[in-house]
């Protein structure tokens, strides 16, 4: 800042600092002209895409083709070159089910017992997610007193890592934790969450809803806000109870945001792994095994390290997740059309 | 269809008071215009009169029922929105229809009730299409049916002619002004615009800072405003003010005394006064005839007359109509006279002086 008081100025034209930056940037002037003689104009785009496309490449297109590479093959090496190729075997025994409604029927159990606990999750955890995302949002949208306030505690929860709500509600619902302690001093019988196969799907499905809620609350909030003020007073002029007000107006208005939150809360939900693997650890036994928790154990938990299985199965929720992708960058491209 | 009593209405959003002392009778089948201002309370004082907003202090009586407790949509009210506020997922017909579905009536009905509205409005071929398929001023009856079907005791309409462009709200204006001969309803409309008001009123409230200024029909208005503000805004070019003293004579005086005018006939006035005359009132003329002279500063010339703007001898701006089209160049000294039947005079508190 100038002592003389002539407007402040990042880098004087004379100064040492300004005369750097051209010295450096000069330094690729001319290999940049070389290369755009050599590729012309047009060409210069994918010169400046290339770093980003070679390391999207390397830490993603090529770890895609190892593990197909991998679900191809067998052994317990790590080394594509050393293991010896077998084929669609590792898809075979995934799909290989006396009944596919029945886990325990099929040659990879876990793996379908992944399959069936996922499934019922996400579908769990879709309608509570949304359900208490958009009557939050609802609630959060009117002039309530200490409106702000709630929408920061609201949003809280999205800003802590998986582990540590997992850590949190841990301490909360463990045997000697918080909510046990609670219980105990109103007289109750303490209640061994992580032991009771249903209440452990249940926690599973109330901390990922306690800690993700809020930032489906802020899509649904921002949409809701959208919505113009006088189609509400146009409603109330028109005598429209409040009821027909939300599935006249507000839900038919909000669809298109309900949609995408409906899309994104599948893709998370289908992918969850370390939140419920925190918490829970997949038990008891395998009541809250998810199909990411098995994948991650058939590679690197388990004795035998069959890294060939997982890639199949991981291969297997890849397509479906890149299905639900598709399906939500169509539905969002729709939305803004 | 209804009239309308409003008395000692206030209105305050925390601090700040944005309706004083409102009263005011609207006779059933009237059309009343609130004019004013940005910023002067006559879209709040409509939205009061609608229930949308609840009144600080005052009555509010349609029908001779008091209704100032009253919510919104049990005051039999219908409002035509500035944004038109029809909602975008639903059909024109269904938008029609919404408030009728709302009274459960049947259906047949509501079809009968519908259809006729689209005829009128000329609504028919659209009624399949969304709002985002029409026009602004199909958008605009639309609106406007949507009210009409309801059969409301008071039609409510805030500035709904603002977002079309200057040739449909023409149009749209005499359309409105025929839809209120044809179903004779008792009709508030709201509106900065003085040539609507002037247009479409039975009556026009001035309103200014919270106030009402001045109630009376458009000539009354403009003939006899009640004080300086109306004086100014309505009327357009504006009226212009010359200030200064009654001086010996009975004529007025500016402050540096280089120019003086004749008063009123027969006002009879002292001290501090400011006199108005409109720019349509003052015509070039013979040196001979002139009151006073204007430096002419800049000519509009609009085919069927030109608007002269200058200053008088003091420096106080004048601008007059003439009915030529090449009255005068700019930095001409022009003779003017001031019809004196055309003259108004006010005190020093702003007021009329009436003869």
């Amino acid at each position: 800042m100038s002592e003389t008081g002539s407007p402040p100025r990042a880098f004087p034209r004379d100064s040492l600092a300004s005369r750097l930056i051209q010295a450096v940037a000069g330094l690729a002037d001319r290999p940049m002209a070389w290369i755009q003689r050599a590729v012309g104009g047009r060409g210069m785009a994918y010169v400046f895409l290339a770093p980003n496309i070679l390391f999207f490449g390397l830490f993603v297109f090529l770890p895609i083709g190892i593990n197909m590479a991998m679900s191809l093959t067998g052994g317990t090496n790590l080394f594509l070159s050393e293991r010896p190729f077998i084929g669609g075997d590792h898809y075979r025994s995934l799909m290989q089910c006396g009944s596919y409604l029945d886990p325990a029927s099929c040659r990879e159990d876990h793996f379908w017992k992944g399959v069936s606990n996922t499934l019922k999750f996400t579908i769990v955890q879709m309608v509570a997610m949304v359900g208490t995302a958009l009557v939050t949002a609802l609630v959060l949208n009117r002039k309530i007193r200490g409106r702000g306030f709630f929408r920061a505690v609201y949003f809280f929860p999205v800003l802590l890592s998986p582990v540590v709500v997992a850590l949190i509600w841990k301490w909360i619902l463990q045997r000697d934790g918080l909510l046990n302690g609670a219980i105990t001093l109103a007289g109750g019988e303490k209640i061994l969450f992580f032991v009771e196969p249903g209440w452990a799907m249940f926690w599973a499905v109330f901390v990922s809803v306690w800690a993700h809620m809020g930032f489906y609350t802020l899509i649904l909030l921002a949409g809701l806000q959208a919505i113009p003020a006088d189609l509400y007073e146009a409603a109330e002029m028109d005598g429209t109870k409040p009821m027909r007000v939300l599935t006249r107006i507000t839900l038919p208005l909000l669809w298109p945001n309900l949609v995408v939150v409906l899309v994104l809360v599948l893709i998370k939900a289908v992918q969850t792994f370390d939140e419920v693997f925190v918490l829970t650890g997949g038990g008891p036994g395998t009541a809250t095994l998810m199909v990411v928790q098995y994948i991650y154990e058939t590679a690197f938990a388990n004795q035998v390290q069959n890294f060939g299985l997982a890639a199949a199965a991981s291969m297997m929720l890849g397509t479906l997740l890149f299905a639900l992708t598709m399906l939500q960058l169509w539905i969002a491209r729709r939305k803004a059309a | 269809m209804a009239g309308l009593v409003l008395t000692g209405i206030g209105k305050s959003f925390g601090p700040v008071e944005v309706l004083r002392g409102i009263d005011l009778d609207v006779a059933d089948g009237e059309f009343v215009v609130f004019v004013g201002p940005s910023g002067c309370g006559k879209s709040t004082l409509l939205r009061v009169i609608a229930g949308l907003e609840e009144v600080t202090s005052g009555t509010i009586r349609i029908d001779g029922q008091d209704v100032t407790t009253e919510r919104a949509a049990e005051r039999g009210l219908a409002m035509v929105f500035q944004s038109y506020a029809l909602y975008p997922h639903m059909s024109v017909y269904r938008n029609i229809a919404f408030a009728l579905e709302n009274m459960r009536l049947p259906r047949e009905e509501i079809e009968a009730r519908v259809r006729r509205a689209a005829t009128m409005l000329r609504l028919t071929e659209y009624l399949d299409r969304k709002p985002g398929a029409l026009s602004g001023g199909q958008r605009q009856r639309v609106a406007i049916g949507r009210a009409v079907v309801r059969d409301p005791k008071i039609f409510l309409f805030d500035e709904p002619l603002s977002n079309l462009d200057a040739e449909l709200r023409v149009a749209t204006r005499k359309e409105l002004a025929s839809l209120h001969a044809e179903i004779g309803g008792t009709m508030i409309y709201v509106t900065h615009d003085q040539v609507e008001a002037m247009t479409l009123a039975n009556r026009i409230v001035v309103l200014n800072k919270g106030r009402i200024e001045q109630v009376g029909t458009p000539l009354e208005l403009y003939n006899r405003p009640a004080n300086l503000f109306v004086a100014g805004f309505i009327g357009s070019p504006r009226m212009n003010f010359i200030r200064g003293q009654v001086g010996a004579g009975g004529k007025l005086v500016t402050p540096d005394g280089k120019v003086s005018l004749p008063l009123p006939p027969g006002t009879v006035a002292t001290g501090e006064v400011t006199l108005g005359i409109r720019p349509e009132h003052v015509a070039p003329c013979s040196a001979a005839e002139a009151d006073a002279r204007i430096a002419v500063e800049l000519v509009e010339q609009l085919g069927s007359e030109s608007y002269l703007y200058g200053t008088l001898a003091d420096g106080t701006a004048l601008t007059l109509r003439s009915p030529l089209e090449d009255p005068a160049r700019r930095g001409e000294d022009v003779p003017v006279r001031f019809d004196p039947a055309r003259l108004h005079l006010f005190d020093a508190a702003g007021l009329a002086i009436r003869p």
